[in-house]
């Protein structure tokens, strides 16, 4: 510029009809302002990545700068670089089909969230995708619709992992099986497409069967809890029936002790008793055996009906059996 | 010197601008140049940056981004003679701009061509295949990612040959039946469902009876088990008793007998017992003899 302006001062001198000191303010005022809007071009190459994104920087169009960190950063000026920034801390989110009711109610086309399932069922599914930015080059740059690309990738994948399962599958057990396998798959084929997009979470938040057989299945819903009920109500009669029948056994055992018990007990009372007797009986045998043959007949006697005939008179015996019969 | 000649520097300057304008463009890395010169295509520019050119030459500009086509769902016909509604999508970008300027111009003519192209492919494809194949709860029998490894393949070389295209996939996104043949698939949904919890219903009969059965049996074998315990105790019992009866009766057998029967009167004869005695007997001899009786 300092070699420019005596130049101009110059030419300025030698225009007539106008006064020099006025045409050298002029001059000098032109220059500052060409000197400001010089210092003001390069410093407008000056800009901030807040700490959210993060920057790609062109030249002239091809990438001179594939990742700025957030911070202050300084790029050529326009029209030489140029800063695009891309959201990569955020997770963003799209939604793949639908939820049955919505399109029961019209809200939504029922179309787009029916899926086929293996065995030749149609279910109806809602499917959340959160996705990040990993290259922001490459998300910048790659795609004409990022959103669009993503949510055909992810839903290819999907559909194809539920046209191998079973509708009972999809809708219970390898719910997360799937959420997985279309998480990896997914990722390899945007990779494929160099889409420099990092895939986080694959949900589905709704898995459900068509409106029109949505009865039936509750119906099945509500068999496996009477099943689990009916099998429930037989733990408990024999929960009730085998530790009664264990008590009935344990009375049966102890009152066979008790009978093997007091029968020894008698056994041995009575031994007792006889050895006791017998020892008496052998000092005196004639007389405690009479004596025991009238205790006994004193006992006996009084109670029956007695005949009394000469030891050799001859009885008719048949009035006995009158008597017998009055 | 006339008075305009003092503009002549600035005129000079200005041309020079339009002339380094001209002879200078830059490609974007979304882009692809064609320079042409007078409308003859002379160059493809791939490289991304600050690129000359003559200024009588001139630049257009190809988006070289991934698209995405997303064809309208269509119904197939397929080997087993089913009807199947495909919604699919092709990756595509502009792989040879010139031939894709000389062919067919602009991307939505270019995803006419491709949904011609690709729906005849899928036509070909899921006419040689059983809707199995497609969809199937036996994950070998499945060969829709072969089909579509090998359609994108076969999509990739007609289109780049013929439009310039670079078809980078060809992939189902959703396979549907046809909206006249739903109302019967519910209705085979739902059967089935009835036949499952039918199923449900029996097994758990099933299971609860086994349940019940096996707790009586239990049962009955505890008792069974307590009542062999039970008599061998009692004969146990038994056996012990008459042991020690025995060995105490032993010892005198006569005095046991005599004891015993006198016991045995003791209930045998009752009211309804009328007994002849024979005064004779040892209880009456005294009663008729006196005290001779006694001897």
């Amino acid at each position: 510029m300092s070699s420019a302006a005596p130049t101009r001062m110059l030419e300025s001198d030698r225009l007539p009809g106008l006064p020099g000191p006025q045409s050298g303010l002029r001059t000098s005022r032109r220059i500052r302002i060409a000197v400001a809007a010089a210092a003001l071009w390069i410093l407008s190459g000056i800009y901030i990545v807040p700490p959210t994104e993060q920057a790609v920087v062109t030249r002239f169009g091809a990438v001179a700068e594939r990742r700025v960190y957030p911070g202050i950063h300084y790029s050529l000026p326009w029209p030489v670089d140029r800063v695009y920034r891309a959201k990569v801390n955020q997770l963003q989110r799209l939604v793949i089909g639908g939820d049955p009711a919505d399109s029961v109610l019209g809200r939504t086309q029922p179309l787009a969230a029916q899926f086929l399932t293996g065995d030749q069922n149609i279910i109806y599914m809602r499917v959340a995708v959160q996705y990040s930015v990993a290259v922001p080059a490459d998300f910048l740059f790659r795609p004409v619709e990022a959103a669009k690309t993503i949510s055909s990738a992810v839903e290819a994948e999907l559909a194809r992992r539920v046209a191998l399962r079973g509708v009972d599958a999809v809708l219970t057990t390898e719910r997360v099986a799937i959420q997985e396998e279309v998480l990896g798959a997914a990722q390899a084929r945007l990779n494929d497409y160099g889409l420099g997009v990092r895939l986080s979470t694959i949900n589905i938040e709704n898995a459900a069967p068509p409106p029109e057989a949505a009865d039936a299945f509750r119906d099945v819903a509500s068999a496996r809890a009477d099943t689990s009920r009916i099998v429930d109500e037989a733990h408990g009669y024999a929960n009730d029936l085998i530790p009664r029948a264990r008590g009935e056994a344990m009375q049966l055992t102890e009152s066979a002790q008790a009978y093997r018990q007091s029968r020894m007990n008698e056994a041995a009372g009575d031994a007792a008793r006889f050895n006791a007797l017998a020892a008496e009986y052998a000092k005196a045998s004639e007389v405690t055996g009479t004596r025991l043959y009238l205790e006994a007949m004193e006992e006996i006697l009084p109670k029956i009906r007695k005949l009394i005939l000469d030891a050799d008179g001859n009885v008719d015996l048949s009035i006995i059996g009158k008597t017998g019969q009055k | 010197m006339p008075q305009y000649k003092r503009y002549y520097p600035a005129a000079a300057a200005f041309a020079a601008l339009v002339l380094v304008w001209l002879s200078f463009f830059t490609v974007k890395e979304t882009e692809f140049v064609l320079v042409t010169q007078f409308g003859r295509p002379v160059r493809t520019v791939t490289d991304a940056g600050l690129h000359a050119k003559w200024f009588f030459q001139s630049a257009t500009y190809f988006d070289r981004r991934l698209r995405i086509y997303n064809p309208r769902p269509s119904e197939f016909l397929t080997r087993d003679k089913k009807n199947i509604v495909v919604d699919s999508y092709v990756a595509w970008k502009i792989a040879d701009p010139n031939r894709f300027l000389q062919t067919v111009g602009e991307p939505v003519a270019a995803e006419m061509r491709l949904h011609d192209i690709v729906w005849s492919g899928l036509s070909a494809a899921l006419g040689t295949h059983d809707l199995e194949s497609l969809v199937s709860t036996a994950p070998a029998g499945v060969e829709a990612r072969e089909l579509l490894d090998r359609l994108t393949a076969l999509t990739g070389r007609a289109a780049l040959q013929q439009y310039g295209i670079d078809v980078v996939d060809v992939r189902i996104m959703r396979l549907n039946l046809p909206e006249q043949n739903k109302q019967s698939v519910y209705a085979r949904m739902r059967a089935e469902r009835e036949r499952i919890a039918r199923q449900y219903r029996a097994e758990g009969e099933e299971q609860a009876l086994s349940i019940r059965a096996d707790a009586d049996r239990q049962k009955e074998e505890i008792l069974s088990a307590a009542y062999e315990q039970a008599e061998k105790i009692r004969g146990a019992g038994d056996a012990e008793s008459t042991r020690i009866y025995g060995q105490a009766y032993s010892k005198n057998p006569r005095f046991y007998k005599l004891l015993r029967t006198l016991e045995a009167y003791k209930k045998v004869l009752d009211d309804k017992t009328t007994a002849v005695l024979s005064t004779d007997s040892e209880l009456l001899k005294i009663f008729m003899k006196g005290e001779a009786g006694a001897k």
